[in-house]
C-alpha cells in the first residue's frame, strides 16, 4: 500500500515538475507586468521543437536542452521588446487579442515547417527505460523531471530569497509604483525577467514533451493548464506556483487512479474549490493578500 | 435578313449540343486541412487526384458523351458538424453539385443525412466510422470501415491465439465507446476475460496512471484505441517506459500505427499487434499502382493510409455509376448503381453492401516489425469480408 502511494506520488509530482517548469514564467509576466500572455505555451512549444529538431539530428540531449532554452529565451526577448512592452497598461482586451494572435502565428509556422504530425524529442537511452528503485522498477525519465524539477525550482527560490535581483523583483511585484520610485529601472527587470520565464518555459516544453506531447496545436490545447497554474498558485507568485503545479499534478493522477471517468472533470472542480477557498490564490504575494 | 437571323440561330443550336455533349459533373468535397484533423483533406485530395491522373478526368456516359468529373474542395476547419452543414449547403445550391464526399468526422458525416435526402443528393463517406451513419438517409454509400469491424475482428483473433486476459484502455468519444464495446463481445465470446477498463480524456497525452493501473492487473495484452497522432504515440511510450513490454504484456491497437504515423514512434512500438481494413505496404498490383501515382505526384507527401483508399475507391464507385447513368440521373440511380458493386480495391476485395450501402471487406492483423530498417505493419491474419457487426446486431425493422 506504502508503495503504491508512492507510486501515485511520484506519478503526480513529474507531471507538477512540468507544469512547474512551464508555468513559473508566465506568473511573473502576469503577476508582474499585469500583461495577459496567451502566448506562453508557444515559448514551451517552440524550446520543444528546437530540441526534437537538434536530437533527431544527431545533436547531445543536453546540449539540444541547453539551445532549446537559450532559442526560448532569445525569441522571448525579442517578442517582449517588439510586442509585449507596447502592450503595458494597454487594457486586457488588447493583450488577450495580440498574445492569442501570436500563438496562431506561431502554430501555422511550426505547421508549415515541421508539419501538422507530432514531433518527437529523442530521449537518450537510459531515460527511456523502467529503473530498478528498491521497491519497484519506475520510469528513468519521470525520475528525470523530478530531479531537473526540483533544482529549477532551488535555483529559483536561492535567486528570489536571496538575491538582490530577487529583491528588486518582489519589489516590483508587490508595488511597481513605487519600484519605479525610488529609482528601479523596471523596464530592464521586465525584460530580463520576461526572458527567463521564456526560457524555462523552452526547457520545459523540451522536457516535457514525453508527457504534454509535440504539435502544432500545443500552445493552444495546454496553455489552460498553465493559466490554471498561475491563477490556482497566485499571480505573481512563485512559491504559489510551485504549490499549485504540484498539487494540480497530484490531484489529476490521484483522480485518474481511483475515477477514472471522473478525471477530466476532477482537475477543474479541484481549481473551482482552490478558488472559492483562495480567490487571490493559494501563496498570492503581498501586493494582493 | 431572315435567312441570316435563322442562319444564327441554327449556329447557335450546333454550338449548343456541341458543349452539351460534354457534360460536367461536380462533386464537393467536405473535409477537414486546418486543425487537429488537417490531415484528411489533404490525404483524401491527394488520392482522388492520383486516381485522376491514371483514370482521367473524364468518364464516358451511357450514351457515349464525355462527361467531365470536376472536384470542388471546401476545408470543414476541424470544426463542429454546423460547419461541414453550412459547407453542404453552399455546395448544394451555390455550386451545384451533385453528389457530396468527404467527411472525416462521424458528426460531420451525419450532419449531412437531412440535405441528402432534400436535394437528393449522394454522399460518399470517405472515412467517417460510427456504424449508424450510412441508416441516416438513403442516399449514403461508406468506402471506409465502420469501428466494430475492428473491434470485433481484434477481439476474436486475440482469443484465439493465446491471450487470456486483457485491459482495455479507450478513448472517452463515440468511435472508441464502439471499439470497447466490440472488442469486450467478442474477446469475452470466445473465451476470453477482461481484467480492467478504462476510458481517457479524448486528447489525454499523459497516461501514466493508466499504465500503472494495467500493470498491477497482470492481464496478457492491453487493448488500446485512441485517436491517431500525439495520444497513441504517448500511450506507446508510456506503455514501455513503465515497464509493461519488458513483463511480456502485449499491446493491440488499431488505426493508430498507420504507416503515417509510424516514423513518430520510437522502435518501442516493434511488436505492437494491430487490427486495420488497409495494410499500406500490401504488395496487390491495385496497391502498387494506387502508391506509385502518389508518391509520383506528391513525392514524400504521398504516403497512402485509410483516407487514401477511402477516397481512391469513392472515385472507382462514382465513376462507374456515372458511365451507367451519366450526368445529371436521380441520385437514387447512382446509389443504386454502387449497390452490391465489387472491387479490387488497393486494400484488397471489397464491396458495397446491397442492403446497407456499406463496406464489405477483408480485415487483417497485423504486427509492426523493422523491414529494411524502417517500421512498417505486417499482415500475420486476414478475417475475409467482414459485414459490419452492429448492423448484423441491429436490424432494420420493418
Amino acid at each position: 500500500m506504502l508503495s503504491f502511494a508512492l507510486t501515485v506520488l511520484l506519478d503526480g509530482i513529474s507531471y507538477g515538475m512540468v507544469l512547474f517548469i512551464i508555468s513559473v514564467g508566465l506568473t511573473v509576466t502576469m503577476g508582474l507586468m499585469r500583461v495577459i500572455n496567451l502566448a506562453h505555451g508557444s515559448f514551451a512549444m517552440i524550446g520543444g521543437y528546437v530540441a526534437g529538431y537538434l536530437t533527431q539530428h544527431g545533436v547531445d540531449f543536453f546540449l539540444a536542452l541547453l539551445l532549446a532554452t537559450v532559442a526560448a529565451g532569445l525569441l522571448g526577448a525579442l517578442c517582449e521588446v517588439t510586442v509585449i512592452r507596447p502592450l503595458y497598461r494597454k487594457g486586457e482586451l488588447a493583450q488577450v487579442l495580440l498574445t492569442i494572435g501570436i500563438v496562431f502565428v506561431v502554430t501555422a509556422l511550426i505547421t508549415e515547417i515541421f508539419g501538422a504530425f507530432p514531433y518527437r524529442v529523442e530521449f537518450p537511452v537510459y531515460l527511456t527505460q523502467p529503473l530498478d528503485i528498491g521497491f519497484r522498477t519506475y520510469p528513468a525519465y519521470r525520475l528525470f523531471l523530478i530531479l531537473v524539477g526540483g533544482i529549477i525550482a532551488l535555483i529559483l527560490w536561492l535567486l528570489i530569497e536571496g538575491s538582490l535581483y530577487g529583491a528588486k523583483l518582489r519589489a516590483a511585484v508587490d508595488n511597481p509604483r513605487m519600484a519605479r520610485a525610488v529609482g528601479m529601472n523596471v523596464s530592464l527587470l521586465f525584460t530580463a525577467t520576461f526572458i527567463v520565464g521564456t526560457a524555462l518555459a523552452g526547457l520545459g516544453g523540451a522536457i516535457g514533451a514525453g508527457i504534454l506531447s509535440l504539435e502544432p496545436s500545443y500552445a493552444l490545447k495546454y496553455v489552460v493548464l498553465f493559466l490554471v497554474v498561475v491563477i490556482v498558485g497566485g499571480e505573481g507568485s512563485f512559491k504559489g506556483s510551485f504549490v499549485a503545479a504540484m498539487a494540480l499534478g497530484i490531484i489529476d493522477t490521484t483522480g485518474k487512479y481511483f475515477v477514472a471517468a471522473a478525471a477530466p472533470y476532477l482537475l477543474y472542480a479541484a481549481v473551482f474549490a482552490l478558488l472559492l477557498w483562495r480567490p487571490q490564490g493559494i501563496l498570492p504575494p503581498k501586493s494582493l493578500a | 435578313m431572315r435567312k441570316l437571323l435563322s442562319g444564327i440561330c441554327a449556329l447557335g443550336v450546333v454550338a449548343m449540343t456541341g458543349s452539351a455533349s460534354a457534360e460536367t459533373f461536380k462533386i464537393g468535397l467536405i473535409a477537414s486541412y486546418t486543425g487537429a484533423f488537417a490531415t484528411w483533406g489533404t490525404q483524401f485530395q491527394n488520392a482522388i487526384e492520383a486516381f485522376q491522373s491514371i483514370h482521367g478526368k473524364s468518364v464516358k456516359g451511357p450514351k457515349g458523351e464525355i462527361i467531365d468529373v470536376q472536384l470542388v474542395y471546401r476545408d470543414a476547419g476541424s470544426a463542429g458538424p454546423d460547419k461541414a452543414k453550412q459547407l453542404a449547403e453552399e455546395l448544394v445550391l451555390r455550386e451545384k453539385v451533385s453528389m457530396l464526399g468527404g467527411f472525416e468526422l462521424s458528426p460531420h458525416a451525419m450532419s449531412v443525412a437531412d440535405i441528402s435526402k432534400q436535394a437528393k443528393v449522394p454522399i460518399v463517406v470517405m472515412n467517417a466510422a460510427t456504424a449508424s451513419i450510412t441508416r441516416g438517409s438513403p442516399y449514403y454509400v461508406r468506402t471506409s470501415l465502420t469501428i466494430p469491424q475492428w473491434g470485433q475482428a481484434i477481439g476474436k483473433w486475440a482469443a484465439e491465439n493465446g491471450i487470456k486476459k486483457v485491459y482495455t484502455i479507450t478513448s472517452d468519444y463515440a468511435p472508441g465507446h464502439d471499439a470497447e464495446a466490440y472488442f469486450h463481445k467478442s474477446f469475452k465470446a470466445a473465451g476470453g476475460e477482461i481484467v480492467g477498463a478504462d476510458r481517457t480524456a479524448l486528447r489525454e497525452t499523459n497516461f501514466a496512471v493508466y499504465m500503472e493501473k494495467a500493470l498491477q492487473a497482470k492481464p496478457d495484452a492491453v487493448y488500446m484505441f485512441q485517436p491517431g497522432g500525439s495520444p497513441s504515440i504517448s500511450f506507446v511510450k508510456a506503455f514501455s517506459e513503465r515497464g509493461l513490454k519488458q513483463a511480456g504484456i502485449k499491446l493491440l491497437g488499431n488505426g493508430e500505427f498507420a504507416e503515417l504515423y509510424l516514423p513518430h514512434f520510437s522502435d518501442d512500438v516493434i511488436g505492437t499487434i494491430s487490427v486495420n481494413h488497409y495494410t499500406e505496404t500490401n504488395t496487390r498490383p491495385e496497391n502498387k499502382i494506387m502508391r506509385d501515382q502518389l508518391i509520383k505526384q506528391f513525392g514524400e507527401k504521398g504516403v497512402t493510409d485509410i483516407a487514401s483508399v477511402g477516397a481512391w475507391d469513392a472515385m472507382a464507385l462514382i465513376y462507374i455509376a456515372l458511365r451507367e447513368h451519366g450526368a445529371s440521373a436521380d441520385g437514387l440511380k447512382y446509389i443504386d448503381a454502387m449497390k452490391g458493386k465489387t472491387l479490387a480495391s488497393p486494400r484488397g476485395p471489397i464491396m458495397i453492401d446491397p442492403e446497407e450501402r456499406d463496406i464489405i471487406q477483408n480485415i487483417y492483423i497485423r504486427r509492426i516489425e523493422k523491414v529494411g530498417g524502417k517500421l512498417q505493419n505486417v499482415d500475420i491474419a486476414t478475417i475475409p469480408m467482414v459485414k459490419d457487426p452492429w448492423k448484423i446486431d441491429n436490424p432494420v425493422k420493418r
